[in-house]
């Protein structure tokens, strides 16, 4: 299982303390999805091999402008090995579910966003994962909490019902912020997410990085052509 | 009152806990048992809160790392997870929670998950993203907090910064 992270300067820790964090509790890897104005600068064989964490490299676009996003998310396909979007507004959610570019719409309900049938389908036919975000039903108390567990179950009746894909993270940008995938399961169970649900969606950023860096791994000459038997040896 | 008679006795589940935060924080075991009963009165209601009893009965915390034991009634530990899982801040100090394991007595909770013994740490200069500063580093594991200067911490390890 995997976690998406926001590491320093966007956050309160290196991306190594976040790995060794994520080690200790019983993670398989990380993804930093640092904001385009927040890189991380970070050697992730080094930290790989000190604390056997696989570390993703990621980027999360964060505009309200989805010319800008389309621009951004062109410029970072090539080198990231996941490309999320923020989400949150109606244009942005339906800019994301619309890209087969992007791998992951963030927090589509966070603030005024939402999402329907249309955005679940659209999103189900270009494999866009919609992110189910835990950190503020994890940080925040009251009636902000209760709308994030009301959009939250929305998100999942929508998302069970199409088999859209989706990934799970408690989004921590301090090794302080990361809670196991038990406890992650534990409080899904209580706010009608199943365990299962929440530990598939975990797993699913370790499949996504797993896929994502075969299609940029040598053996693909372009994006659908691998190299096959045919091909010279170089 | 003369105590029941052992079938009529609740069954407990000791929760083993490891609290950790920045090196500057105070928590107490109050304030710990008062997140731990808000966090389960929030996320579990009165009713599943009573029903998951919740109660800290061993607590230490000393620069930045610490343990808990908490009591939970038999058939609830998976809500007490839930609502351990909530708890993100104590007297306005960020903390990091993690289940360690769950036993049936006290002792075996001690014995198998709190026996590791205390993380030393000591201060020392460090040069951290090119500028020299001050962390508190937990001896064995590697793990140091960075002192900044707008007295917030930075979480690093020993593969971030050298030592001055």
């Amino acid at each position: 299982m995997y976690e998406a992270v926001h590491a320093r300067p966007a956050g309160a820790s290196t991306v190594a303390r976040l790995a060794k964090t994520a080690a200790d509790y019983g993670y398989e890897g990380v993804v930093v999805r640092n904001c385009a104005d927040a890189r991380a600068e970070y050697d992730p064989d080094g930290i790989r091999d000190e604390y056997d964490v696989d570390v993703v490299a990621g980027v999360e676009v964060r505009t309200d402008d989805p010319q800008e996003a389309s621009g951004a998310v062109g410029n970072y396909r090539t080198d990231e090995t996941i490309v999320a979007v923020s989400g949150g507004t109606t244009s942005m959610n339906r800019f994301a579910v619309e890209n087969d570019k992007v791998d992951v719409l963030s927090h589509p309900m966070a603030d005024d966003g939402d999402v329907n049938h249309v955005l679940a389908k659209a999103a189900l036919e270009n494999g866009v994962r919609l992110e189910f975000d835990l950190s503020r039903v994890l940080g925040e108390h009251g009636g902000g909490r209760v709308r994030e567990i009301q959009g939250l179950r929305k998100l999942y009746e929508i998302v069970d019902h199409y088999g859209t894909p989706h990934v799970v993270s408690a989004t921590p940008t301090s090794h302080l912020e990361f809670r196991a995938p038990r406890e992650l399961a534990a409080l899904g169970e209580r706010i009608g997410l199943p365990g299962e649900f929440v530990e598939d969606g975990l797993a699913e950023w370790g499949r996504l990085a797993e896929r994502n860096r075969r299609v940029q791994s040598e053996s693909f000459i372009e994006p659908g052509v691998e190299r096959g038997r045919y091909e010279e040896k170089h | 009152m003369k105590h029941l008679p052992k079938h009529l006795r609740p069954r407990w589940r000791y929760l083993a806990v490891a609290l950790e935060s920045w090196p500057d924080a105070e928590v107490g075991r109050r304030a710990f048992q008062r997140e731990l009963w808000y966090a389960g009165q929030n996320l579990l209601g009165d009713p599943g809160s009573a029903a998951a009893d919740l109660t800290v009965v061993r607590f230490a915390f000393a620069d930045g790392t610490g343990h808990a034991l908490v009591k939970v009634r038999r058939g609830e530990t998976e809500s007490a997870r839930a609502a351990l899982a909530c708890i993100d801040e104590i007297d306005d100090s960020p903390v990091g929670i993690r289940v360690q394991g769950i036993s049936g007595t006290i002792r075996a909770a001690e014995e198998n998950y709190l026996g590791r013994g205390r993380q030393e740490s000591e201060e020392r200069n460090v040069v951290f993203g090119n500028e020299e500063r001050v962390a508190v580093v937990r001896n064995g594991d590697g793990s140091a907090d960075v002192r900044l200067p707008d007295e917030s911490f930075a979480g690093a390890t020993d593969l971030d910064y050298d030592l001055a």
